[in-house]
């Protein structure tokens, strides 16, 4: 099974086509302010590369976010689209739970960190390793980094593009006897199409005209901040 | 050729096919009156979030109406210039990647071209060159049109659109949103005479305007009455009010066709709706021997059959936009001058 992946939720976009355990293409490339200008090429970019069409591709992954919201509207009305242009199945994916995935190796707790545009603002879920396969704990976390901090009792590995200065952060506070480390990644294409491979070989599949970002329970409040 | 409009670039998720830029098969409006009301306006983020839910239901929902399949389209039409950045974004991610993956030419609209189309596509017959009123919340401007596609700028606001300062004079009055419609409405009853106020720049040589000083006139007048919660005579403000935008829209533009001796004028946009604007332009034009177009009401406010419209009048002139096409929340509409 051919699944393209990709994922906006940061000023950068990465598409991804696996099959199976094998990477057939991936690119990523920063974008501007949005992820609009540059979505459609790389996806055909990397359609070429893996030396397919886009009709040969079987189902899409949409990174859902959290994250940028116009970054991740794009994404997911991209995503969208092209499930229902092409009639193929389509899966949404937390892109926590896809920074996550990159440590699945971890035998310690896993904490997916994205920063929500200002410095006190965060979005974060911890996870663990299960079967290969990550489990989220818990509640996502929308907050300040030290709030996050309060959670974490055992040894972690932090995952996210800002995942050194975090770890630096939490080590800062002095949080005894724990070993604290870090994967520096952002969430690539591939690891959104191969969690959404593993959900569409079981025939699980999301209503693709329905898919809308995951925004979390911050926007409530800063929604209602903007409309006053 | 049967083309996909789209259209996000304000409050209206719309879609509509088009054959040939002429006829309509479909022409899908979600409407977000209820987060409107709710919110007292348009919240940008609000919009941009419902946007994004409805945007493949809309398209399909065209699609279906027309009786068409996904294979059919020849071409996508979008919004992508002019409107909130985070709204022409979603429309315009969903018309690229239609476009891609149909492998069908894409192009992209100005929002205020849509709007200028939209009286071609009531009124098939409607002459070139002709002097175009369009006039909405956003905009008010008067264009000469040598044809398809050549505008010239004669006029546009200096301050408030026209649309803007009925919003703003009918929240100041309580009676709600969006503003052309209440105060179309509360004017039924009203006397015209009743006050008197400014006509701004109506006597100006040039075809500009200027709403903001006739908003903060009405406002001045009855400021004291509203701080202490009187009952205001809202008929015969409301038609007060609308009937001196009317007199210096209707004033102008009909100024600006004689001058330049066209036969013809179109009136399109959000406002060109408004009872009292179409009466008034009317008897105008019959005055001064001259024909006046009104797009049907259905195309007054933002749609995508304008979009497919003139996206179609374009692709016909060999223009297309790349996958790279980006949105521009602000810039003029292109202005291309006929043979002078
Ligand atoms: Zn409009």
């Amino acid at each position: 099974m051919k699944v393209l992946g990709l994922d906006t939720s940061h000023y950068l976009n990465s598409v991804g086509i696996i099959e199976g355990e094998r990477l057939l293409a991936g690119v990523t490339s920063s974008a501007r302010s949005d992820s609009l200008v540059k979505i459609i090429a790389n996806i055909d970019f990397a359609v070429k590369r893996a030396g397919l069409t886009l009709a040969q591709i079987d189902g899409f992954g949409v990174g859902l976010g959290p994250g940028s919201w116009t970054g991740i509207r794009v994404g997911v009305t991209v995503g969208k689209m092209l499930a229902y242009a092409t009639g193929k199945p389509i899966c949404g994916v937390s892109t926590l739970e896809a920074l996550a995935r990159e440590a699945f190796n971890a035998n310690t707790l896993i904490c997916s960190i994205i920063g929500g545009g200002t410095k006190d603002m965060i979005y974060a879920a911890l996870y663990r390793q299960l079967n290969g396969a990550v489990k989220q704990e818990g509640d996502y976390y929308v907050g300040s980094p030290s709030g996050l901090a309060h959670l974490i009792k055992e040894n972690v590995v932090i995952v996210g593009q800002e995942a050194d200065f975090y770890a630096e952060y939490i080590k800062s506070l002095n949080i005894p006897d724990i070993k604290i480390t870090e994967i520096k990644t952002i969430p690539q294409g591939s690891t959104i199409a191969s969690l959404a491979q593993a959900r569409l070989e079981r025939g699980d599949k999301d209503n693709a005209l329905a898919l809308t970002p995951l925004y979390l329970k911050e926007s409530a409040a800063r929604i209602y901040q903007e409309v006053k | 050729m049967l083309v996909l409009g789209i259209e996000t670039s304000c409050d209206e998720t719309a879609a509509a096919l088009v054959e040939d830029g002429r006829t309509i098969l479909s022409s899908v409006i979600a409407t977000q009156m209820d987060l409107l009301k709710k919110y007292g306006g348009v919240v940008p983020e609000v919009a941009a979030r419902r946007h994004t839910e409805l945007i493949g239901y809309v398209i399909e929902e065209a699609l279906n109406k027309a009786g068409k399949s996904k294979e059919d389209i020849d071409a996508v039409a979008v919004t992508a210039k002019q409107g909130l950045i985070g709204c022409l974004l979603v429309g315009t991610a969903a018309a690229k990647t239609m476009s891609y993956a149909l492998n069908v030419p894409l192009i992209g609209i100005h929002h205020i071209e849509g709007h200028i189309f939209a009286n071609k596509l009531s009124n098939p017959d409607l002459p070139y060159p002709h002097v175009c009123l369009t006039v909405s919340g956003g905009h008010t401007m008067i264009l000469y049109v040598a044809e398809n596609c050549h505008y010239e700028l004669m006029g546009t606001t200096v301050d408030d659109a026209a649309g803007e300062a009925f919003d703003k004079v009918a929240k100041f009055l309580g009676l709600g949103f969006p503003g052309g419609p209440v105060i179309d409405k509360a004017a039924q009853t009203g006397n015209i005479k009743a006050y008197k106020f400014p006509r701004p720049l109506i006597y100006a040589k040039n075809y500009d305007f200027s709403f903001s000083g006739l908003k903060t006139s009405v406002i001045n007048t009855f400021k004291e009455q509203v701080a202490n919660h009187e009952a205001l005579p809202l008929p015969d403000i409301a038609a007060s009010f609308q009937e001196a935008v009317v007199d210096v829209l209707v004033a102008k533009t009909i100024k600006a066709a004689l001058e330049r001796g066209v036969k013809a004028l179109s009136v399109t946009g959000g406002v060109s709706a408004n009872r009292r604007l179409r009466a008034n332009f009317q008897t105008a034009a019959e005055r001064n021997g001259l024909k006046v177009f009104f797009p049907s009401l259905s195309l007054c406010t933002d749609n995508g059959a304008m979009v497919a419209a003139a996206g179609y009048s374009r692709l016909m002139r060999g223009e297309r936009s790349t996958l790279e096409l980006d949105v521009i929340p602000s810039t003029p509409l292109e202005m291309t001058r006929g043979q002078d």
